[in-house]
C-alpha cells in the first residue's frame, strides 16, 4: 500500500485507456491523459508478481501497469488450486482515502472457481489518487467471477486496470459498479485465448456533478466458438462526462465466435458530455459481432406516470439512480463491497433512502466487513508466501 | 354523504384544442360512479385532468378533493392526497425494478410506511390475490409486460396505496376473460378493503356486474349530457349512445 498527499510529485500518463482501433482525433475520445502521484521507491525491495502475469494484456495499457507496479509496494498473489470450488472471495481493498495503490495477481488453476472482488472506497473530501491493477489468469475449464466497485467521493481519482487471460473452456463473469469518484478511469481487457471461452461483462455506472468517467473495454476472441456479451448501463446527471470505448476483437482463427456489445445510457443534465465508441474488429469469416448504443433521457410520459404515483419530478428522476444502487447492493454481496455501495448510496441518495434500500432488499451490512476483508487479505498473503 | 370529489364548471383541453366544456360532477366518499360515452367523448381526458396531467390546461372551473382546491396542484400532490389514476395504457419504465418502485411509492405516504418485512408480506398477499407470480417484482416496471400483466400491476398499486378515490380508465380494455376476472377481483378487493370511491371509465358493462354502482354519467363531445342511477347502464347496453349524441349535438349547437 502506498499513500500520497496532494503536494507530492506527479507524473503525467499520456494516451492511456486506448482502444485497439482508434477513431478521428478531433473527437477526443481515443484515450485519456492522467496526472498521478509519483512516489520515489529507490532502494526499496518489494514482492513482485511472477513474470507469468507480464503477458496478460490489461485494459488501461502498459503505462498504467508500469506506474502501478512502481508505486504499489508489495503485490498480492493468490493461486486457486486446480479443481477448488469453494475458495474464499479474494478481496482487493483499495482505500481511496489513503490513496492506496494495489497490484494483484490471481491464478485460477484448471477447473477451479474463484471470486475476485475489487473495492475502491472512501468518503473523505481530501484529494487523493488511488489505483488497482488486477491481472488474472484463468486456466482451462475454470470459472472467474469478478466484481468491481468504485464508490468514493468527488475529491478522489481512481484508476483501475484489469487484465484477464482465459484458456479453453474458461468462463468469466464480470460485474462493474462505478458509483462515483471525481475521475474514474477503468480499463478491462479479457482475452479468450482458448476455444469455447465465455465472457459476460456488465458495467453499471453513475456520473454526476463534474465527474469524469473514462472506460475502455476490450474483449479479444482468439479461440474458436467463443461467446462475449458486453453490456453497459449508465446514468449521467448534471455535468458529468463519460467516454466509453468498447471493442470486441474477433481474431483470425476464432471461427464460430459471437460477440455482442450494447450500451444504454440515460442522460439527465444539460451539461452532460457522453461519448461512446463501440467497435467490432473482425479478422475471421465465420464469426458474428453486433454492437449498439441507446442514448436517451427520461421520457415526459415516464415522469408523468411516476408523478401520478406520488413522486415529485426530482424523486422520479432519482428513482433510476436508486435502481442502480439496488442492483449494486444485490450483486456486490461481499461485505466490504456492500458496505462501500451503502456508504456511497448514503452520499448520493441520503441516509434515509440508503437505509430504506437495504430494508427493501432485506439485506444487512455485516458488522465485521473490515475484519472479514482482513481475513481474505491474510489468506492472500499466506498464498503469496507459499508462492515464494 | 360528503362529497369527496367536486368538479365545478370545469373546462380544459390541450394548447390547441378545448376538450372538456363546463363540466360538473361530484363523487361522494365510498361511492362508485361510472363514466360512459362514445369514443372521443373526452372520458380519459377528464380522468387525466382530475389527476393533473400537464398535457392538459384547465381554462375554467375548479376541482376540489377532500375539501381542498387542487385545481393548480401537481400530480404528485394529488396522488399523495389520495387520488389514483389507473392508466389505460400503463407506461413502461426501463431501469426501474417493480419492487423498488412499489416500495418507494409506499414509503412516500406516512400513513402507509411499514417495515420491509411487512411490506414484503403485503405485496405477497396482493400478488396472490391477483394471480401474479412474484417473479414480476424483479422485472423492470411494465417493460415487456403483456396488456393483462400491466393492468394487474395497476391493480397491485391500487391495493397497495389504498387511495380515497380511484379513477380506472378503461382498465378492462384489451383483456381476455381470465385477466378481466382477475382485474374485477382487484376492484372488488379495493372496494371491500379500502372503502374508497371509484370512478370507472368504461365501455364494458361486464366489469360492472359485481359492483354496486351509485351513479352513472354519460359524456358526449366533452360534455356531461346525462346522469342517472345504475339502471342507466343497462339502458345504454341495450340502446347505445345515439340519443345522448343527439343531446350532445344540441348542447354544442346551443352553446355556439
Amino acid at each position: 500500500m502506498a499513500s500520497y498527499t496532494a503536494e507530492e510529485p506527479t507524473v503525467t500518463l499520456e494516451r492511456v485507456n486506448t482502444p485497439p482501433a482508434q477513431t478521428w482525433n478531433y473527437l477526443k475520445t481515443n484515450d485519456i491523459t492522467l496526472t498521478v502521484p509519483k512516489l520515489s521507491r529507490k532502494g526499496d525491495v518489494y514482492f513482485a508478481l511472477p513474470r507469468l502475469f507480464d503477458k496478460v494484456e490489461t485494459g488501461m495499457g502498459q503505462k498504467v501497469t508500469d506506474w502501478v507496479t512502481s508505486q504499489a509496494a508489495d503485490s498480492t498473489y493468490v493461486e486457486v488450486k486446480a479443481g477448488e470450488k469453494n475458495h474464499a472471495p479474494i478481496v482487493v481493498d483499495v482505500d481511496s482515502n489513503a490513496g492506496t495503490v494495489q497490484d494483484a495477481g490471481v491464478l485460477v488453476r484448471q477447473g477451479a472457481s474463484a471470486t475476485v472482488v475489487v473495492v475502491a472506497h472512501g468518503t473523505s473530501a481530501e484529494p487523493q489518487t488511488s489505483a488497482a491493477l488486477v491481472r488474472i489468469i484463468v486456466e482451462e475449464g475454470a470459472h472467474l467471477s469478478l466484481v468491481e466497485v468504485v464508490a468514493t467521493t468527488d475529491a478522489h481519482h481512481h484508476l483501475e486496470s484489469v487484465g484477464i487471460h482465459a484458456d479453453a473452456g474458461a468462463t468469466l463473469d464480470i460485474r462493474q459498479f462505478l458509483l462515483g469518484a471525481g475521475v474514474t478511469a477503468l480499463g478491462t481487457c479479457a482475452t479468450l485465448a482458448g476455444d469455447n471461452g465465455r465472457v459476460s461483462l456488465q458495467t453499471h455506472y453513475l456520473g454526476e456533478h463534474e465527474q469524469t468517467l473514462d472506460i475502455n473495454h476490450v474483449v479479444r476472441m482468439a479461440g474458436k466458438n467463443g461467446r462475449a456479451e458486453v453490456h453497459e448501463n449508465g446514468i449521467l446527471n448534471d455535468s458529468a462526462r463519460k467516454s466509453l470505448r468498447a471493442t470486441i476483437d474477433l481474431i483470425h482463427g476464432g471461427s464460430g465466435s459471437k460477440g455482442n456489445e450494447a450500451e444504454t445510457v440515460l442522460v439527465n443534465g444539460d451539461g452532460v458530455v457522453n461519448k461512446t465508441m463501440p467497435v467490432i474488429l473482425c479478422d475471421e469469416d465465420d464469426v458474428q459481432g453486433n454492437h449498439g448504443a441507446t442514448i436517451g433521457s427520461v421520457e415526459p410520459e415516464q415522469i408523468d406516470y411516476l408523478m401520478d404515483r406520488g413522486l415529485s419530478r426530482d424523486e422520479a428522476t432519482n428513482l433510476f439512480v436508486r435502481a442502480l444502487f439496488d442492483d449494486a447492493l444485490i450483486e456486490a454481496d461481499q461485505p466490504l463491497a456492500r458496505k462501500a455501495v451503502f456508504e456511497r448510496a448514503q452520499q448520493v441518495l441520503g441516509a434515509e433512502v440508503a437505509q430504506n434500500l437495504l430494508d427493501t432488499l432485506g439485506l444487512e451490512l455485516a458488522a465485521d466487513a473490515g475484519e472479514k476483508d482482513a481475513d481474505a487479505q491474510a489468506t492472500a498473503t499466506a498464498t503469496k508466501e507459499s508462492a515464494d | 354523504m360528503s362529497q369527496l370529489l367536486n368538479i365545478s364548471g370545469l373546462s380544459a383541453g390541450t394548447e390547441e384544442k378545448p376538450i372538456l366544456h363546463d363540466m360538473n360532477l361530484s363523487v361522494g366518499a365510498g361511492e362508485t360512479h361510472v363514466l360512459m360515452g362514445p369514443n372521443g367523448a373526452g372520458k380519459s381526458t377528464l380522468g387525466h385532468v382530475i389527476m393533473g396531467d400537464p398535457v392538459y390546461k384547465v381554462s375554467g372551473g375548479t376541482i376540489t378533493f377532500d375539501g381542498q382546491d387542487i385545481t393548480d396542484k401537481t400530480p404528485d400532490k394529488r396522488s399523495l392526497a389520495g387520488i389514483f389514476l389507473s392508466y389505460q395504457a400503463p407506461v413502461e419504465v426501463p431501469g426501474v425494478p417493480l419492487y423498488s418502485f412499489l416500495r418507494t411509492i409506499t414509503q412516500m405516504r406516512p400513513e402507509l410506511k411499514m417495515t420491509a418485512r411487512k411490506f414484503r408480506q403485503r405485496v405477497g398477499e396482493i400478488c396472490d390475490q391477483l394471480d401474479m407470480g412474484q417473479g414480476f417484482l424483479t422485472r423492470e416496471l411494465n417493460v415487456g409486460f403483456s396488456g393483462g400483466e400491466k393492468k394487474k400491476v395497476e391493480m397491485l398499486q391500487l391495493l397497495l396505496l389504498k387511495p380515497k378515490l380511484a379513477i380506472l380508465d378503461e382498465t378492462d380494455s384489451g383483456l381476455d376473460v381470465d385477466a378481466l376476472s382477475v382485474v374485477s377481483r382487484g376492484i372488488e378487493a379495493y372496494r371491500r378493503e379500502c372503502d374508497g370511491a371509484l370512478l370507472m371509465i368504461t365501455h364494458n358493462t361486464r366489469i360492472l356486474e359485481k359492483l354496486d354502482v351509485d351513479r352513472t354519467h354519460v359524456m358526449v363531445k366533452g360534455r356531461l349530457v346525462a346522469e342517472g342511477p345504475a339502471s342507466l347502464i343497462d339502458d345504454i347496453d341495450q340502446n347505445g349512445f345515439a340519443r345522448f349524441e343527439q343531446d350532445g349535438a344540441a348542447a354544442q349547437k346551443a352553446e355556439a
